[in-house]
């Protein structure tokens, strides 16, 4: 009865009702978008960042992450890394040697970063293999290979078929010294990663830093960020079991985390001002009607209705109309997110600097249930919460005074 | 038959600014079970004050009021209106019905308050609404009625939950004389055959003419209280 007399109650004035819908409405579309936009940008910097080197996730030996240091290995990482591709989300495990060293091409030297790793399983983790922009990436018969990028081959006058020299300390802290032939450059377009790294074979890198059987960190794939996250707590058995741990991306990369977490509360500032704008102009709205007919609900005080009946009435007009302004520009701006879904959002001209940030030029919006429910359900709750006004001041009201209201 | 209303000693004072205005100076009313009783006098003697007051829209400043039986002057908020809802029917001088609901809605409305199964409240609509004479109009609504039908569906929304009482207040006053005329014997019919109890706050004299009781007020009191076959001086 309640319901039927508050839906018929809001369409008494239609033009003030149709204007309050097309503002939640308006406000829930824009909300659904820019949330499926968002997210997508945070899942995409994410993923494209992580899938160029770290991986989704690493084992680690404990302390490595502070203290990156060459003798903290781990001890069994082929059995680690079978165990780990075991278990539901996980689908690589690429153990790699982290070692540095100072790369030499006649009078010229750079200190790099030279990562020892497995082309077949690395190629599947990382994609720096896909970025090889001159020769190839490294192969399972290669044994004296490398490949490294294009900036440090620049810096150190090494091209493809070139010897470079290598010298370092071992694990053992012997003296690591090695001669190996570049096969490839990439370019990833990140100036510090094609700048200082050096890959060549695992196997070869466990001998030259006496690494033998051990590695540095086990990079970790899957078929998505969110199924290795998943699997974390799995991973993490499986880490105190090795006496290692599991590092996520979000300890790996600190600054696209706090990047992250900055736009979001910029945004969340800025959507909060909407929600409370549009509650504003709707609680207003439904206050003035409330005020129309004060001598209204004097008479239903009157034949008996109680006050508390009419102020839930009320409370009903209110939830109405937010309920059906939010199913329209629901429908509104998931239909826009699920057509650029599709197409995708070129943005022409900024393309170097989406590269930068781990961004693809053409950004796809998804709708995900957080981006789909959380302005919608947010424009809800501070309705139904700001409803709470005109239903006391209504349940307030006594009948003699009601009916008195000019 | 026994006093279905009874007033002692029933004040009302409004306070306008720092100014205490007397509305009502100590009323005592008996109004009989099967009354059909008018208030009469001018305007500002008290009449819609004291009926206000009767029936629970109000609270007097000093006196004691109850309602069949109930003394209502200290009764909690939701206790009073479900009084009001089985006990006490109202007929306005401004109709005061729910204009987004039809004819038979603004009587059903108030017998689906009484928590009435449908069958019973879709067989007592039908049934006031014949009483009061709108069969045929039920679904049109109070803007498609005419101020006599709308006054109309106002008293079958009182009659619907069988009421101990009826109070009106000026229930003709925006009426034609036809259409007033017309109420005025709806109401004395109902009043003689279903012994329903009416009092009714009027100036007008045909009103006062139907009734069997006439009660007086002047400034706040009541100064005669006549029935068809006595004079009683307050």
């Amino acid at each position: 009865m309640l319901v039927a007399l508050a839906w018929r109650n809001l369409w008494r004035t239609p033009r003030r009702t149709l204007l309050s819908l097309l503002s939640i409405a308006l406000v829930v579309a824009v909300l659904v978008f820019m949330l499926s936009f968002q997210l997508s940008v945070y899942a995409a910097m994410k993923q494209n960042t992580l899938k160029i080197f770290d991986g989704y996730a690493q084992f680690q030996p404990k302390g490595y992450i502070s203290d990156p240091a060459l003798d903290r290995t781990i001890a069994h990482a082929e059995t680690l890394a079978r165990d780990a591709v075991a278990i539901n989300g996980v689908t690589e495990a690429a153990p790699r040697v982290d070692a540095f060293a100072i790369l030499a091409n006649g009078q010229r030297s750079y200190g790099a970063a030279v990562i020892g790793v497995d082309p077949e399983r690395e190629s599947k983790i990382s994609s720096i293999a896909a970025m090889i922009h001159m020769g190839r990436y490294l192969g399972p018969a290669d044994t004296d290979a490398a490949i490294l990028g294009d900036v440090l081959a620049r810096n150190l006058a090494l091209s493809v078929g070139q010897k470079v020299t290598l010298l370092g300390a071992a694990r053992d802290g012997s003296v690591a010294a090695d001669v190996l032939r570049v096969v490839g450059l990439y370019h990833s377009g990140i100036p510090d990663l094609d700048r200082s790294i050096l890959e060549m074979p695992l196997s070869r890198a466990q001998g030259t830093f006496a690494m033998t059987g051990r590695a540095n960190t086990i990079a970790l794939g899957g078929p998505s960020l969110g199924a290795v996250n998943d699997a974390l707590p799995a991973l993490e058995a499986l880490g105190l079991q090795h006496g290692v741990s599991i590092v996520d991306w979000s300890t790996m990369e600190p600054a696209m985390r706090d990047a992250i977490a900055l736009d979001i509360s910029i945004g969340a500032l800025l959507y909060l001002t909407l929600v409370v704008v549009v509650a504003f102009i709707i609680l207003n709205t439904l206050l003035m009607s409330v005020l129309e007919r004060t001598r209204e609900f004097g008479t239903l005080l009157a034949v008996g209705m109680r006050p508390s009946l009419i102020g839930q009435m009320v409370w009903i007009e209110l939830l109405g109309l937010a309920l059906v302004g939010c199913a329209i520009g629901f429908v509104v701006g998931a239909g826009i997110t699920l057509k650029l879904e599709h197409y995708g959002i070129v943005f022409s001209g900024v393309s170097e600097i989406f590269a930068r940030f781990g961004l693809p030029p053409r950004i796809y919006p998804a709708l995900t249930p957080a981006s789909a429910l959380i302005g919608p359900g947010a424009i809800l709750l501070s309705i139904a919460l700001g409803g709470i006004v005109p239903y006391v001041r209504v349940v307030r009201l006594t009948a003699a005074s009601a009916m008195r209201a000019t | 038959m026994g006093a279905i209303i009874r007033c002692r000693g029933v004040e009302k004072i409004y306070r306008q600014g720092a100014v205490d205005v007397p509305a009502l100076r100590g009323i005592d009313l008996d109004i009989e079970s099967g009354d059909f009783a008018t208030l009469a006098g001018p305007s500002g003697s008290g009449k819609t004050t004291l009926l206000s007051l009767i029936g629970g829209l109000d609270r007097p400043t000093a006196g004691e009021i109850s309602v069949d039986g109930e003394p209502i002057v200290k009764m909690e908020k939701n206790r009073l209106a479900d009084l009001r809802l089985h006990k006490i029917g109202f007929v306005f001088q401004a109709y005061s019905l729910i204009p987004v609901l039809s004819a038979a809605e603004n009587v059903e409305f108030i017998l689906r308050l009484l928590d009435l199964p449908m069958h019973e409240r879709e067989a007592r609509c039908k049934e006031v609404l014949r009483e009061v004479g709108l069969e045929g109009l039920e679904k049109r609504r109070p803007s498609r009625l005419s101020g006599g039908q709308q006054q109309r569906v106002a008293v079958a929304r009182a009659l619907g939950p069988k009421p101990a009482i009826v109070l009106a207040d000026e229930p003709t006053a925006n009426l034609d004389s036809k259409n007033a005329e017309e109420l005025i014997a709806l109401m004395a019919h109902l009043n003689a055959t279903s012994g329903i109890t009416f009092l009714i706050a009027t100036h007008d004299s045909r009103v006062m003419a139907h009734s069997r009781r006439r009660i007086e007020m002047m400034d706040g009191k009541i100064t005669a209280d006549e029935r068809q076959d006595a004079t009683v001086a307050a």
